[in-house]
């Protein structure tokens, strides 16, 4: 597979049709992945995947419009680039994919290894990605689902008294620093000044206070409705350990139910909240 | 820093009898930016409106609040104030304190001046952030689309080019002319159909302001009143008109033989063909579906096995001008206009969704339009009134209120069916004096100049008339046999006769609400379309620019028909001599650093106004200001607020709701 993977990236690279290749390679703690981005054939001998490879690499391509780029993904970064495309922030043309058939990743961690799912990977519905020009592995035979989540953790916490649930995000949202690590590496979060950012109008509120941090937190996750394709990669990058994913899911099921429609899986499937029936049930 | 004046309007009692006004001047004093604080009974009064202006010219005031009625009310009156006293008028805020506060809050006074001190202050707070706007005039487009050839599309064709502006009217049939072009005689003058309306249409073809496209439709309309963009379909002719002079040689010997849609399926025409000999304009068509060189052209184009049809192409040999061109395709034309008439007509109401009545199951039961052109001289028949094998009919039924007052077809009256019933009466009487004429009626409804001197007339000739509804039409012994119950005397009985004319109402045309999409009209529950005001404003829609005119409206006569076209010419008219309109100074603007070219609002913005521009390099969305109606949905809908709506700018709200 790392082969294959190397081979079509150094041929990309060379036949100069694509500028740069984005991947992973191995960290220098010799065990977690970080990503890569090949500019030459022979960099290309450098690229990894395996199950430490847990990086959405989509958020990369907005900053490279223009140029011409190749891009491993993974069937959830493949939906993030459809998301992309459909908003405008990458040309399908600009992007040659080479998708990699997945399995799931690991929770591994700076000198941790680890051979426990993401739990993204539990919910998730694909292991072939939804866009590609190249497929790497062999597509698995339907369902695609391997791993059924028994109970999700958001209906866990819906289960749960209206006072408790919101105790749970109250001492949750207390505890945001507000350092935006989740924005940053949200590859669906790409304009060019970020509501919470803004002075005037003063969306959020400077202060990091209660008040202000829940009024960016929902504001985020109101933001990624519908657009939200579950990677995770805020969680997993959140220095508090604030449980953003759970809101997340919340927002993209009630979005499923309501509107039957998931992100990131057509790029030209009308966007719900853009399209207007004229016999629309009242929520 | 604003200079903010507060103005508390009594209102009479309504305001003053409820909430404590002298508290909420002094608590409206004490608010940031307030230089000026006062009170006044009625505020919108001639006295109220000075009292405003000398306050603003004396403190130097800024910016104005009034609290007052609901800005629907007077936003407009105090906005024209500010103007006077020489402030831009989008610098008034007004706090609604009757209908929001005293009117619903009258058992709770305390608890109402509490709130009305907290509407003030919301309102101070946008108004403090509130900037001068300005509306933009726009240049007009000084021509006019009419829709439908009809005499009501006529009529307003006419009208508007006569008044200097270019018109260009778009007829979906091969001529213009309408329903009026199939009648023989119109009631209650008995003039000739086509010794009217033919000078009408002839005058359409010659005028040096109208360009006339038949055979045509309109597929889109974009834009807005006094700028239109109108996509229309030419469909192919394949006759090229530019050559043909209409000698009719094609026509003439054309093999292929079809019913005739002018003659409702009475008569035959040709394949290639005029739908009357005085089509305007007098040009003929090839009906592709039925030619037989089309025929064979998609023989071979499928590449089936077998005999192909015959490649006849007489009418090509023939032409003495060359006209015919096989290579003609549908062409889309785009023109830009300012006003728009749409004129499209009705159809007549299918009577075989009655059963009982028997149409299309027995011989010489007929449509009212039928029997049009049976009784016009250049129809099926000559204008001899015959039965279908032949005979002239010696007992004729007219049926009145065929699907129309009926709550299982159309509750409404279809208004000229009881008309044209007694002009039938007495044209059957004039050509066939011993015939005998029986008008079933519900109730005969003829108001209009004429009108009952036409009925009388029409009962001295010896028609009869008979109160009460058909029950059913059948087969008799000899003829027909029509089942119907006198409600005068009481009583059921038989009536054997030859003919049964069943006198069908006028129901909105068939693609009604496809016509309503395109031009964004509205429909009332009848179906027809919607007027902007049933009394005083019968021909405006609510798409500003667009008027109505004739029977599309609702059912009428023609010479309801023909003043509907002249008002709906007026208002095109009216619109057309401005050199400019103004555009909606609240409108949706986006800030360019801060978008990110998702185009989501151009996804949600139901006027289309929001379009990609490039601006150094970076995709980033445009509003099209002419088009924007300042709904603020692009407003709600943009992630990095790189939107806002001028008069209710994202500072103006959050400021409010700080405020409070
Ligand atoms: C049987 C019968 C007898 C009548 N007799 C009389 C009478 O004696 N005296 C009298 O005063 N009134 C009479 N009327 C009423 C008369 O027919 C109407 O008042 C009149 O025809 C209305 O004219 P109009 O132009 O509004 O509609 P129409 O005559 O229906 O004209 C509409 C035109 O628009 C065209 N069109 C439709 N849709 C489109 C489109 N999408 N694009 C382009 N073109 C389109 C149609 O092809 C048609 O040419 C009679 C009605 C009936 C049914
Ligand atoms: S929604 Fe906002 S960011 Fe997206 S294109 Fe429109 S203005 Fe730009
Ligand atoms: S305010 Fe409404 S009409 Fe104007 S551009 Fe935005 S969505 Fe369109």
């Amino acid at each position: 597979m790392i082969e294959e993977i190397r081979a079509k990236a150094a041929d990309l690279l060379r036949s100069g049709e694509v500028k740069c290749f984005i991947g992973y390679e191995r960290a220098s703690d010799g065990l977690t992945a970080r990503p890569f981005f090949a500019y030459s054939a022979d960099e290309a001998d450098r690229l990894i995947f395996d199950g430490t490879c847990v990086h959405n690499l989509a958020r990369y391509l907005p900053d490279m419009r223009g140029k011409r780029v190749g891009i491993l993904a993974k069937p959830c970064d493949s939906r993030s680039i459809n998301v992309l495309i459909r908003e405008g922030q990458v040309e399908r043309e600009e992007v040659y994919i080479v998708g990699v058939v997945c399995d799931g990743v690991y929770r591994t961690t700076w000198g941790k290894p680890s051979r426990e799912l993401q739990p993204r990977c539990l919910y998730c519905s694909k292991r072939t990605p939804v866009v590609y020009d190249y497929l790497v592995g062999q597509p698995p035979p339907a369902p695609e689902s391997q791993h059924p989540a028994s109970i999700s953790e958001v209906e866990a916490l819906e289960r749960k008294p209206a006072a408790e649930r919101w105790e749970f995000w109250r001492s949750h949202f207390a505890r945001c620093i507000r350092c935006n690590a989740c924005r940053q590496i949200c590859p669906a979060c790409y304009c060019p000044q970020c509501f919470s950012d803004q002075l005037d109008p003063l969306w959020t509120g400077i202060r990091i206070g209660l008040p202000q941090n829940w009024v960016w937190n929902v504001g985020r996750a109101l933001h990624l409705a519908g657009r939200c394709i579950d990677c995770e990669e805020c969680q997993r990058a959140c220095p508090m350990g604030i449980p953003l994913a759970i809101l997340n899911r919340k927002l993209a099921s009630r979005v499923k139910e309501l509107f039957g429609f998931e992100a990131g899986m057509d790029p030209r499937a009308p966007f719900p909240f853009a399209t207007f029936e004229k016999e629309e049930e009242i929520l | 820093m604003a200079r903010i004046g507060v103005f508390i309007c009594h209102c009479g009692h309504n305001i003053a009898g409820v909430i404590d006004v002298g508290r909420v001047v002094e608590a409206a004093k004490r608010m940031p930016g307030v230089a000026y604080a006062g009170d006044y009974i009625y505020c919108c009064s001639d006295p109220g409106q000075a009292f405003i202006r000398q306050a603003i010219k004396e403190n130097r005031l800024t910016r104005v609040v009034v609290g007052a009625c609901s800005p629907r009310m007077h936003e407009k009156t105090f906005q024209e104030v500010l103007a006077s006293a020489g402030l831009n008028p989008f610098l008034l805020e007004m706090a609604n304190l009757r209908e929001h506060c005293s009117w619903v809050h009258s058992e709770a006074k305390e608890e109402a001046t509490e709130k009305a001190i907290d509407l003030i202050r919301m309102a101070v707070a946008k108004a403090s952030r509130a900037e001068p706007l300005f509306a933009k005039p726009i240049p007009i487009t000084k021509r006019a689309l009419v829709v439908g050839g009809g005499i009501a599309g006529i009529q307003a064709a006419l009208d508007i080019a006569n008044a200097g502006f270019e018109v260009v009217l778009v007829e979906r049939e091969p001529t213009i002319g309408g329903k009026m072009a199939k009648f023989d005689k119109t009631f209650p003058t008995l003039d000739c159909a086509s010794c009217i309306l033919t000078p009408r249409m002839v005058e359409v073809a010659k005028h040096p302001n109208i360009r006339l496209m038949t055979y045509a439709e309109v597929e889109e309309v974009k834009g807005y009143a006094g700028n239109f963009e109108v996509r229309i379909r030419q469909k192919a002719r394949k006759v090229d008109h530019s050559k043909c002079t209409g000698c009719g040689t094609c026509w003439q010997k054309c093999p292929t033989k079809v019913p005739s849609e002018f003659d409702l399926g009475l008569g035959k025409r040709t394949a290639i063909y005029i739908p009357f000999p005085q089509a305007v304009p007098p040009k003929p068509v090839i009906d592709t579906v039925n030619c037989r060189y089309m025929a064979y052209l998609e023989f071979v184009r499928s590449g089936r096995e077998g005999k192909p049809p015959p490649q006849c192409r007489i009418c090509e040999k023939l032409c003495p001008t060359g006209a015919i061109n096989w290579d003609e395709e549908d062409a889309i034309i785009t023109e830009r206009f300012g006003a728009i008439v749409v004129a499209t007509g009705y159809d007549l109401f299918d009577p075989s969704q009655i059963p009982q009545y028997g149409y299309g199951r027995l011989d010489n039961v007929i449509t009212s339009l039928e029997f049009e052109r049976i009784l016009n001289a250049s129809g099926p028949t000559g204008g001899r009134i015959l039965l279908k094998d032949g005979r002239e009919p010696k007992r004729v039924a007219i049926v009145h209120c065929v699907g129309s007052r009926d709550l299982n077809y159309n509750e409404y009256c279809s208004k000229v069916c009881c008309m044209y019933s007694m002009k039938y009466a007495h044209l059957i009487k004039e050509r066939i004096p011993d015939a005998e004429v029986y008008e079933f009626y519900i109730d005969v409804r003829s108001a209009g100049k004429g009108f009952e001197e036409f009925y009388n007339r029409v009962l001295d000739e010896g028609v009869r008339f008979v109160r009460g509804k058909v029950a059913e039409i059948f087969k008799g012994k000899d003829g027909l046999s029509v089942r119907f119950e006198d409600t005068l005397t009481g009583g059921r009985h038989v009536l054997s006769v030859d003919m049964v004319i069943l006198a069908c109402g006028l129901v909105p045309q068939r693609d009604a609400g496809e016509v309503a999409r395109i031009f964004k009209l509205s429909r009332s529950p009848d179906g027809f379309f919607l007027e902007k005001h049933p009394k005083l404003d019968p021909v405006n829609t609510h798409a500003d620019g667009v008027f109505l005119a004739g029977a599309c409206i609702g059912p009428c006569d023609i010479p309801d028909a023909v003043a509907r076209g002249s008002a709906a010419a007026a208002k095109a008219i009216g619109l057309l001599s401005r050199d400019e309109i103004l555009s909606e100074p609240m409108t949706a603007i986006v800030d360019i650093s801060k978008c990110s070219g998702c185009m989501l609002c151009e996804e949600i913005c139901p006027f289309d106004a929001i379009e990609p521009q490039v601006v150094r390099g970076k995709r980033v969305a445009r509003v099209k200001e002419e088009l924007c109606k300042g709904c603020g949905s692009c407003a709600a809908a943009c992630r990095s607020g790189a939107i806002n709506l001028r008069g209710f700018t994202h500072q103006q709200l959050l400021a409010e709701v700080e405020a409070l």
